[in-house]
């Protein structure tokens, strides 16, 4: 079906601009996540991180620019259809299906792309288990904790089975012991399934680790690209993020 | 495991449908009207929980399919011979022909199934406020239509000569089928995806989820399953527009909110509940005795009373009495 491997191909924002009433959140950006890499995304608040994601998934329409799923143009497909042919995604402010049970939060993502019941049961208890959720299978998604929740999200946006996993922040309020499993998680995703992942988060540690390529925003723009060792090095990089650490501190 | 957990979902509603049907054979013969009427009324609100208990979005359009399906299992089932005096401007092809109770009743449910999908297509694609009115629109639109139209029913006239075939064992029958079908849905890929947009819009379609898919085909599912309680309702009694129009959209949101909206189970605790207090209020309107007392209750009682009890019943537990959770007759 949907799902076969095609190494090499790429989900593509092509001089994506939007503007929400004065405030240009981006500014002809480019971006490209291929199949079996993890690119991250950084930028310090309101860089049009989310805005990004919300354009490649179809929650958000760009003034202008393009997006590309494999060899198909996708600029106005809705977010379903998006999800439907292995586009993934989280949200940074999940809340979720939150009187479904942990379990049920996770089949039916499975359910939404076509997998049959029992597909679905399977792939629920198997990332629910990789994911540590297990213990709480049966809570309603309402009882996790915050931690938990973004988990959660993540293990739907995997039952999804899917080509391009964009996640927003899904290691916020997580605890410090438990981000490198995560990361495990992360590169698994990657080289097992051969997703393409593109990884916001404000853990400069985490992203430099296990993203292999990295594109920073700043204020709409992009303001480098490259592998994490050039990415370090760059001064811009550093003077947005003092920037914003200054801000953050007031 | 999951099997039998999922099938107590489905027993705890049809046990108690059992429960009020057997209770009905053991009063009166005018009593047990009252349990008839209470059982089509299961049958009307586990209906309108397929689609506004898994979908979260309210309707007040509903009680225009179960008008559809009386009108349509009413005008097929009056005998031919009396069609000209109660229905005297009824077209050709319906004045020719009658069909027999359970075909009668099984084409009020797809009419009102045909009905609800034609209007959920323009209608579906709204949401919040916007749709609650929409579907108040179609309410209106029906009762207007049915009312002046005599081409297709009797107008404003009583429909008189239906063969009274909603007994007790009918309405149970009718009302466990409707159960039975409301459960299969809820277990569904479509109830399920269904209650997932209920809870997260954003999150339902990013996992492949089309709201608007998902809540036509509910509709439409609803829409025909009410269409089959307003072919019970007429079979029941004889009835005109305003038997089928606001008060009984009133009484059956009422009953699904104060039971619990998000629960099969919720629903029919609700129509049972509110039915028993119902009736109640409606023998003590004509005047009782109870316990060597003399009630007399004035006309009007039982809405007021209805009313009152939904506005507790959503202040004190807004998720109805049930808490809006499927039932658990033994703990795992
Ligand atoms: N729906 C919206 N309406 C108005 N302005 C918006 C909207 N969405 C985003 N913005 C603005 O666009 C800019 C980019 O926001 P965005 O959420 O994309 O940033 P971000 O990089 O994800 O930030 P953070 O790290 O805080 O999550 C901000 O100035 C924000 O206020
Ligand atoms: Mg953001």
């Amino acid at each position: 079906m949907q799902l076969e491997r095609r190494p090499g191909e790429s989900l593509r924002a092509s001089a994506i601009s939007r503007s929400f009433d004065g405030v240009q959140a981006l500014h002809g950006v480019d971006l490209e996540v291929r199949r079996g890499e993890v690119v991250g995304l950084i930028g310090p608040n309101g860089a049009g991180k989310s805005t990004l994601v919300n354009v490649l998934s179809g929650f958000d329409h760009p003034d202008s620019g393009t997006v590309t799923l494999g060899d198909q143009e996708i600029t106005r497909w809705t977010p379903h259809r998006r999800g439907r042919h292995g586009l993934a995604r989280t949200f940074q402010h999940t809340r979720g299906f939150r009187s479904l049970s942990v379990r049920e939060n996770v089949e039916v993502s499975a359910l939404g792309v076509g997998a049959g019941p029992r597909v679905a049961a399977a792939r629920a208890t198997d990332l629910l288990q990789r994911l540590g959720l297990s213990r709480y299978a049966d809570a309603p998604a309402s009882a996790l904790a915050h931690g938990d929740e973004r988990r959660l999200g993540v293990a739907r946006a995997l039952a999804m089975e899917p080509r391009f996993v964009l996640l927003d922040e899904p290691a916020a309020g997580l605890p410090e012991a438990e981000v490198p499993a995560f990361a495990e998680l992360v590169r698994s995703v990657r080289d097992d399934h051969g997703a393409g992942v593109l990884l916001i988060d404000h853990n400069m540690a985490l992203i430099m680790e296990i993203s292999d390529r990295i594109h920073v925003l700043d204020r709409g723009r992009t303001l480098a690209q490259g592998a994490p060792a050039e990415i370090r090095g760059n001064l811009d990089v550093a003077a947005a993020y003092l920037g914003e650490t200054a801000v953050a501190e007031e | 495991m999951k099997r039998f957990a999922d099938l107590q979902v489905l027993a705890g509603p049809a046990v108690l449908v059992v429960v009020a049907a057997l209770l009905g054979t053991t009063v009166s013969v005018s009593t047990q009207g009252y349990f008839t009427d209470a059982l089509v009324k299961v049958a009307i609100v586990v209906a309108l929980y397929v689609f506004v208990g898994n979908s979260g979005v309210l309707s007040f359009g509903h009680i225009s399919f179960v008008a559809v399906g009386a009108w349509t299992a009413g005008v097929l089932s009056v005998p031919a011979s009396e069609k000209p005096a109660i229905m005297p401007n009824l077209a050709h092809f319906l004045r020719d022909r009658t069909t027999g109770n359970l075909s009668s009743l099984a084409l009020a449910a797809l009419v009102g199934g045909v009905c609800a999908l034609i209007v959920a297509l323009p209608l579906m694609r709204l949401s919040g406020l916007a749709a609650g009115i929409a579907t108040f629109a179609v309410l209106e639109i029906t009762h207007n239509l049915l009312r002046y139209e005599e081409k297709i029913g009797p107008g404003l006239n009583t429909f008189s000569s239906v063969p009274e075939t909603t007994g007790l064992r009918q309405a149970a029958l009718g009302a466990l089928f409707v159960v039975v079908v409301a459960f299969a849905y809820s277990r569904s890929r479509f109830g399920r995806l269904l209650r997932a947009t209920r809870e997260d819009d954003a999150a339902a379609r990013a996992v492949g989820a089309s709201v608007y898919r998902q809540r036509l085909i509910a509709f439409t599912i609803s829409g025909a399953l009410c269409g089959l309680a307003g072919g019970l309702y007429v079979h029941l009694l004889p009835l005109n527009t305003e038997t089928v129009y606001l008060d009984l959209t009133f009484i059956t949101l009422a009953m699904l909110v104060v039971g619990g909206a998000t629960s099969l189970w919720g629903a029919v605790v609700g129509a049972l509940a509110v039915s028993a207090i119902d009736s109640g209020l409606a023998v003590a309107e004509n005047g009782t005795s109870f316990l060597g007392w003399h009630i007399d209750l004035p006309a009007g009682t039982r809405v007021i009373v209805v009313g009152a009890l939904m506005a507790t019943v959503l202040i004190l537990r807004p998720s109805g009495l049930t808490g809006g959770r499927e039932v658990k007759l033994w703990p795992r």
